[in-house]
């Protein structure tokens, strides 16, 4: 079906977001909560657009707003772009330590914060990406706790989480890097807790946790023989396709040598 | 004849709402039913004793009801117990110091009924509380009870009842006002199963008390409604999410749906018309915005109550992704009469566009504070100054708090205005699910929104920026109006902010939240440029904005206000002009209370 999208015309199926058809046509949206890899937060509310529809006028989240009708949409309209500007002067205010958030802020063209308490060292948005991947990843060993002003991400009782398996999907999946991990000498600590990290038997690079290669053995039944780091998996994997394309090819010149012969 | 002499009964109805049960309303009940024991056979009355729900006034409580007399006693205490025994019960004459006192004609009322506060209201939903025992399903079958259930199940198909429901123009009484039979049809056209009912009883406003009052006053209305609505849709099973401070309505509603089950109105095959529904009570955390339908429904299925985008209504996907139907508790209630009356009779009932009635709680600076239900299309001057008796004590009228704390302000020009979900909403505030406030001249608009928005800003949930970090930065604003730091483009900021909260949040409660700055600022923008720019709150309330003087014309020099100051800031000499030390005074506001000249009066900010 069409849709368009600031004047322009474009493809778009059923029920597809507005965020993903604009991106895939080059339509910059800014977003912070937004990841492929855990979709359908629609929490920062950065990523806004104005939409019209059956003769109405309404304002939406572009990642979470399905195109079912002919619609049309504007990504930067005057009031979006004054709303996005205001939001993003609240996200600044409260995590004015976060590098996405500078960066946007100075895109924006907004000013240094005057009116507002702001807390200099605060990162973190409150996006609720971290959560969710460590949902999605099964281990859910941090939630929001408390509600409204109040609110903020830990683990039960803020204490070193039991559940965590030391994996920092959160960590990658922060827009905001306000997730912290240190490494030191075989330890990584990521919430409050220190982990034993094991070496990779090829490069002898430390590279997992104990209770990450616990977890995948006992939750996913995967049994790594051998353990390898994602770079010497690589290099692995490679070199076995070599040796494996290389028979391939012997046996293939093999065969053709022997219908040549039989012709 | 079998030749018996029929003994006459008499039904002596008190009220156990919460409001008389506070009141010590359960002391006069075992009081009087133990009086009723002790009585031997051969009386010639028998009494029936009754603990009903609210009857509304609460303000008179605890309220005692004797019929057929149709007597009407306010504010009983224990002692009172045996003079009601003895001569009205028994005898059945009337303690005429026991009646009402009609606020503004000065005279006492026998009957309820005649009473000002009762004689405009018209009850819908509230039609059996007061009359009945919540805990007796007999007593809600003999005034009519599920005979709608009856008549839907076995008269209507689910399609005449959506049309029924559809045509009678119910809108939902939780606040947004959707049309009840619009969200039905959509519900039952989803093809896709289970589907759900639910029942919103997670009532949150500051001083608001209508789906309280009904659900412990009368449950069976709800689960009636529920049933035939879940009859219409499809569904077989349902929710009833109640706060859990409410534990009188978790308790009532249980029993209710026990006693529902034994007869058979819940269960299997559902008074044997093949229909079946299980309803459930879930126990809500308390949090104000799982009122939101989409929280409401992560917190019945176990997770964080936050609400989520609507894009793709619940009526699809709702409660584990299933079609679902959420009505509030005074929605659900009204169903089974528009059943039983019929839609002509139910449309007949208010303005164009808004049907039936609407359940209040009328609190603040009223005469006659407590619940009430009249037509849509009342003027809020009829149901201030007349249901409520006016202004309680010497001030005036200065603004009506309508919707909940997310609602709007309405000051005096608008008091004309007819109460039904447009024409509020086009005064910037709104129905909400019925909370009215009234203040009077001693409040101050700054500080009543700054005292909304922070609750809002506790009770946000927290997920979406706009709403968490937008109302906080607005309330922070506010309180440094309040405190007099107030600076000359704040009110520009506030309405900046408000736009992108109202906008960009993801819920109703962002959405409607800047409602309590917005009116303030539309109707009493002169109090904020007080607090800005004279640093002085003209109501006298803001503490670091108000300082009291002594009108020297006015003193008579009585000493009172000396007497009652706490901190010993007032001097002078009987018969002279009294004087107030402003370094050691607190600004309580004491003596402007006391003073019966109002010699007191308000200036801005103390200078010393």
């Amino acid at each position: 079906m069409k849709v368009i999208i600031d004047d322009k015309e474009f493809e778009a199926e059923y029920g597809e977001y507005i965020l993903d058809v604009a991106r895939r046509n080059g339509i910059h949206i800014p977003t912070l909560c937004h990841s492929d890899a855990v979709p359908g937060q629609g929490s920062c509310r950065l990523c806004i657009v104005e939409v019209y529809e059956r003769g109405k006028n309404k304002v939406v989240v572009s990642c979470l707003y399905p195109i079912t009708g002919e619609i049309k949409v504007y990504t930067n309209s005057e009031k979006i772009h004054r709303m996005r500007r205001n939001i993003i002067r609240l996200l600044a205010a409260r995590a004015p330590g976060s590098e996405y958030i500078k960066k946007l802020k100075e895109e924006y063209g907004i000013p240094e914060e005057t009116r507002f308490k702001v807390d200099e060292k605060e990162k973190c948005v409150l996006c609720g990406l971290c959560v969710k991947a460590c949902e999605k990843l099964g281990s859910m060993a941090i939630s929001t706790v408390n509600r409204g002003a109040t609110k903020k991400v830990a683990p039960p009782f803020e204490e070193p989480p039991v559940d965590c398996i030391g994996c920092t999907s959160c960590a990658h999946v922060c827009p905001t890097g306000a997730i912290e991990v240190r490494e030191y000498e075989g330890k990584r600590v990521i919430w409050n807790r220190t982990f034993e990290l094991l070496k990779c038997t090829s490069c002898g690079r430390y590279f997992i946790t104990r209770e990450q290669y616990e977890y995948m053995k006992n939750r996913h039944g995967i049994d790594m023989k051998e353990l390898l780091c994602d770079r010497c998996r690589q290099k692995s994997t490679a070199e076995k396709l070599v040796s494996l394309y290389k028979k391939l090819l012997v046996k293939k010149t093999l065969f053709q040598c022997y219908r040549l012969q039989k012709d | 004849m079998n030749g018996m002499v029929q003994v006459p009964r008499r039904t002596v109805l008190v009220c156990c709402g919460t409001g008389c049960l506070a009141n010590n309303s359960m002391e006069i009940y075992k009081k009087l039913k133990d009086k009723a024991a002790e009585l031997e056979s051969g009386f010639p009355v028998i009494p029936v004793l009754k603990a009903t729900g609210c009857n509304g006034l609460c303000e008179r409580g605890p309220i005692v009801q004797v019929l057929p007399d149709d007597i009407f006693y306010c504010k009983v205490s224990v002692s009172d117990v045996d003079e009601i025994f003895e001569r009205t019960i028994l005898k059945g004459d009337v303690i005429e110091r026991l009646l009402y006192l009609d606020a503004s004609s000065g005279k006492r009322v026998r009957s309820f009924k005649e009473s000002e506060f009762y004689k405009k209201q018209f009850k819908i939903a509230l039609r059996n509380i007061g009359q009945i025992d919540p805990s007796c399903i007999d007593d809600y079958i003999e005034r009519g009870g599920y005979e709608a259930l009856k008549k839907a199940l076995f008269e209507m198909s689910p399609e005449q009842v959506i049309s029924e429901i559809e045509r009678s123009g119910l809108r939902g009484r939780g606040g947004a006002g959707f049309p009840t039979g619009y969200k039905w049809r959509q519900c039952s056209k989803t093809n896709d199963f289970p589907k759900y009912v639910v029942c919103n009883g997670d009532e949150g406003d500051p001083g608001a008390f209508m789906d309280r009052s009904i659900m412990e006053g009368d449950p069976h209305s709800v689960i009636e409604g529920m049933i035939i609505g879940a009859y219409a849709v499809g569904a077989e099973k349902g929710f009833i999410y109640i706060r859990d401070e409410y534990s009188l309505a978790v308790r009532n509603v249980s029993k209710a749906i026990e006693d529902a089950y034994i007869r058979g109105y819940l269960g299997r095959d559902i008074i044997g018309s093949g229909f079946s529904l299980d309803i459930e009570v879930v126990r809500g955390g308390g949090a104000f915005v799982c009122g939101e339908s989409t929280a409401l429904m992560a917190s019945i299925e176990g997770r964080v109550g936050e609400p989520r985008v609507k894009y793709i209504r619940s009526t699809e996907k709702g409660l584990w992704g299933k079609p679902t139907v959420l009505n509030n508790v005074e929605t659900w209630a009204n169903v089974p009469v528009i059943i039983t009356r019929g839609v002509e009779w139910f449309s007949s009932i208010g303005t164009e566009k808004s049907k039936g009635t609407k359940v209040f709680s009328l609190v603040g600076k009223v005469k006659n504070t407590g619940l009430i239900e009249v037509p849509m299309g009342m003027t809020l001057r009829e149901i201030i100054f007349g249901i409520g008796g006016g202004i309680a004590g010497s001030g005036k009228f200065k603004a009506v708090q309508t919707g909940g704390p997310s609602g709007g302000c309405i000051p005096e020009a608008l008091l004309d205005l007819p109460v039904d979900f447009d024409s509020l909403s086009d005064a910037g505030s709104m129905m909400g699910s019925g909370g009215m406030i009234v203040m009077d001249d001693r409040t101050c608009m700054v500080e009543v929104a700054r005292y909304y928005l922070k609750f809002l800003s506790e009770e946000s949930c927290g997920k979406c920026t706009p709403c968490r970090e937008g109302i906080r930065r607005m309330l922070e604003v506010l309180e440094d109006i309040c405190a007099g730091e107030g600076r000359e483009e704040d009110i520009e900021l506030l309405l900046e902010l408000s736009e992108t909260v109202k906008e960009a949040s993801l819920c109703g409660l962002g959405k409607t939240a800047p409602n309590p700055v917005l009116t303030t600022i539309k109707y009493f923008e002169s109090e904020y440029l007080a607090h800005i720019k004279e640093k002085r709150c003209p109501a006298g309330v803001c503490k670091k904005l108000t300082s009291y003087r002594i009108n020297a014309d006015l003193c008579r020099g009585c000493g009172l206000c000396a007497k009652r100051c706490p901190a010993g800031a007032i001097s002078g000499k009987q018969g002279k002009i009294y004087e107030i030390d402003q370094g050691i005074c607190t600004v309580c506001g004491t003596c402007r209370e006391v003073c019966r000249f109002g010699a007191v009066e308000v200036a801005g900010r103390a200078t010393e």
